[in-house]
């Protein structure tokens, strides 16, 4: 077998809220389609598997330099991955991944969210981030910061209520989101702050 | 009795329906035979030895056995068997996948009951019940099956057509400040998280809270 | 969802999550059943089930069968099927990252093996060497919802 085929380079992930990309830069043969390869190894793996790897089959003679592996990195272990070049029966070296990945370093962005006052109620309406998600919701009256409230919302279903507010008063609302798999949190959202029926109804 | 010529075809799909624990055992008729095909059933306990003929089901025409009581511990496991015969002919026995009551019924939606005043509702969410052999057996409570048993309640306001959606963990829920002489309507799923299951929306429970006596 | 619980085992209370264990076993439960055809043997359930064990026994057990499945199981649940091996590997290193918590209980000194839970584990192991590695190690992981369930 002619293994005159470079070895991928580059290889990076890009893990944003639990889900996870490996990159990789694309290995370049003049005239020619060249198709690539990803396996991975967890813990398991290699302390207890013989070092063994694993095919990840969607990501098997593909053109594409980026593949998906959310699905097979479904442990908080510390993974390892590689990528292979081929063109038709020529094949490259395995190209690792620098160090290993842990999906607990994935990087959590504040959750999308829309505070809605409706009468006389403090309603919030949270993007649906997939089943790993929770939500920690914070509120407070306007000038009684320090009487915070928080309501842990795990079933992302459209307008969730909070509570119910006093006449014409102010209410802020921030949120962040939580991962019980890796037990880390986003930063919070920006605040937003509605009014309550029986004053004037504007965002501020 | 010997056994007979089994070249009948099979029963097809047999499989467990379960839902609040009330197992019932179904198939479908082997193909390409008319009327006149009987049944029995045979039940077993995972990790037990042998086989359990159930005489309630034995030379049945129907393509269901009730097998609630049979299999109504959810601490053990179970697989279920039809052999089918026509004519002096008989199927072989066909066997369930095995079957896991605790992860495999679907569970209904709780019951709600709505009470309102001129501005708020009070709601009760009430969690099925598992099935039992009798109305006078003791009633055990899906709640005490699935300790972390929560409800999703869905509130309508049917004059802004906006619904809220509230987490409740006990089994009940007051709805203050609400807009007098308003038809909200009221529905609400189980969801349990391990294992995984939901019971879905239950039908909606409208009503209207009391007119403002003082308007 | 996720659903992060605090386990009570015995003495101890330990956060851990087994969602993720869940969700892949039922991805594969239908096939890897399908493989075992012994009806009448159970490695975990019987001659006795672990829903007797007492209470200030369960972090030994839990202890015990965790080890049991990433030291004897696992590695002989290989299939020809890539989805199932790629299932097999998420539990197995989800069990990897259960197990490092179950050890909070050792060092906590609330784990601790009694009479029982060692004739228990010891029926649990002469039922697994009673078959054939590969049957063994498949039966297991098909009895993977009956550790769940006593767990949960």
């Amino acid at each position: 077998e002619d293994a005159l085929l470079p070895a991928p380079q580059n290889i990076s992930i890009l893990s944003t809220n639990m889900k996870h990309f490996l990159t990789w830069s694309p290995v370049i043969v003049q005239g020619e389609t060249v198709r690539y390869a990803v396996e991975f190894q967890g813990e398991y793996e290699r302390e207890y598997a013989n070092e063994s790897w694993i095919p990840i089959c969607e990501c098997s003679l593909i053109t594409a330099t980026v593949c998906n592996i959310t699905e097979d990195i479904s442990a908080t272990v510390a993974y390892n991955l590689r990528v292979r070049a081929d063109v038709g029966t020529r094949r490259s070296e395995w190209g690792t991944l620098k160090g290993f990945f842990n999906r607990i370093t994935t990087s959590l962005t504040p959750p999308l969210m829309k505070v809605i006052a409706d009468g006389y109620h403090l309603l919030v309406e949270l993007e649906d981030m997939g089943p790993a998600f929770q939500f920690c919701v914070v509120y407070w009256k306007k000038g009684q910061e320090s009487r915070m409230q928080q309501k842990v919302v795990k079933e992302v279903s459209s307008v969730v209520h909070l509570d119910t507010m006093e006449a014409g008063s102010d209410y802020c609302v921030k949120a962040q989101t939580y991962v019980e798999a890796i037990n880390r949190s986003s930063s919070f959202s920006q605040t937003q702050c509605v009014r309550a029926q029986g004053g004037r109804s504007m965002w501020l | 009795s010997g056994e007979l010529y089994c070249s009948l075809p099979n029963p097809r799909n047999v499989h467990f329906e379960s839902i609040n624990m009330k197992n019932v055992l179904h198939w479908s008729a082997p193909e390409g035979t008319g009327d006149g095909v009987l049944y029995k059933v045979k039940y077993s306990v995972y990790g037990v030895g042998k086989w359990i003929r159930k005489p309630e089901c034995r030379n049945i025409n129907r393509t269901w056995c009730d097998l609630s009581s049979e299999t109504s511990d959810y601490e053990e496991q179970y697989y279920a068997s039809v052999k089918a015969f026509l004519n002096g002919m008989c199927s072989d026995w066909m066997e369930t996948t095995r079957f896991n009551p605790l992860t495999d019924t679907k569970i209904d939606p709780p019951m709600v009951s709505v009470s309102s005043t001129e501005k708020s509702l009070s709601i009760i969410l009430t969690a099925p019940e598992k099935w039992k052999r009798s109305p006078e057996g003791e009633s055990v409570s899906l709640l005490q099956v699935y300790p972390g048993l929560q409800y999703n309640v869905s509130v309508l306001n049917k004059k802004t057509k906006k619904r809220w959606f509230f987490a409740v963990s006990n089994n009940t829920l007051v709805v203050p400040w609400l807009e007098p002489g308003t038809a909200y309507c009221v529905s609400a799923e189980i969801y349990v998280t391990t294992p995984l299951l939901h019971s879905g929306f239950s039908k909606e429970y409208c009503i209207a809270t009391l007119k403002d006596k003082t308007a | 969802t996720a659903g992060n619980k605090i386990f009570h085992l015995g003495p101890c209370r330990v956060s851990m999550s087994t969602a993720e264990i869940r969700s892949g076993f039922t991805a594969i439960k239908a096939n890897i059943q399908a493989r075992d055809p012994i009806r009448t043997l159970s490695i975990l359930s019987h001659p006795h089930s672990l829903h007797k064990v007492k209470s200030s026994d369960r972090c030994c057990i839990t202890h015990h069968l965790f080890n049991f499945y990433v030291d004897k199981v696992f590695k002989h649940c290989k299939t020809e099927d890539s989805y199932v091996n790629r299932k097999i590997s998420s539990i197995a290193n989800s069990f990897l990252s259960v197990r490092r918590k179950l050890g909070q209980c050792h060092e906590q000194n609330k784990c601790m093996c009694g009479q029982e839970s060692a004739e228990k584990f010891k029926q649990i192991l002469a039922n697994y060497e009673g078959l054939n590695v590969t049957s063994a190690a498949m039966k297991s992981l098909g009895e993977l919802d009956i550790l769940l369930d006593w767990m949960e």
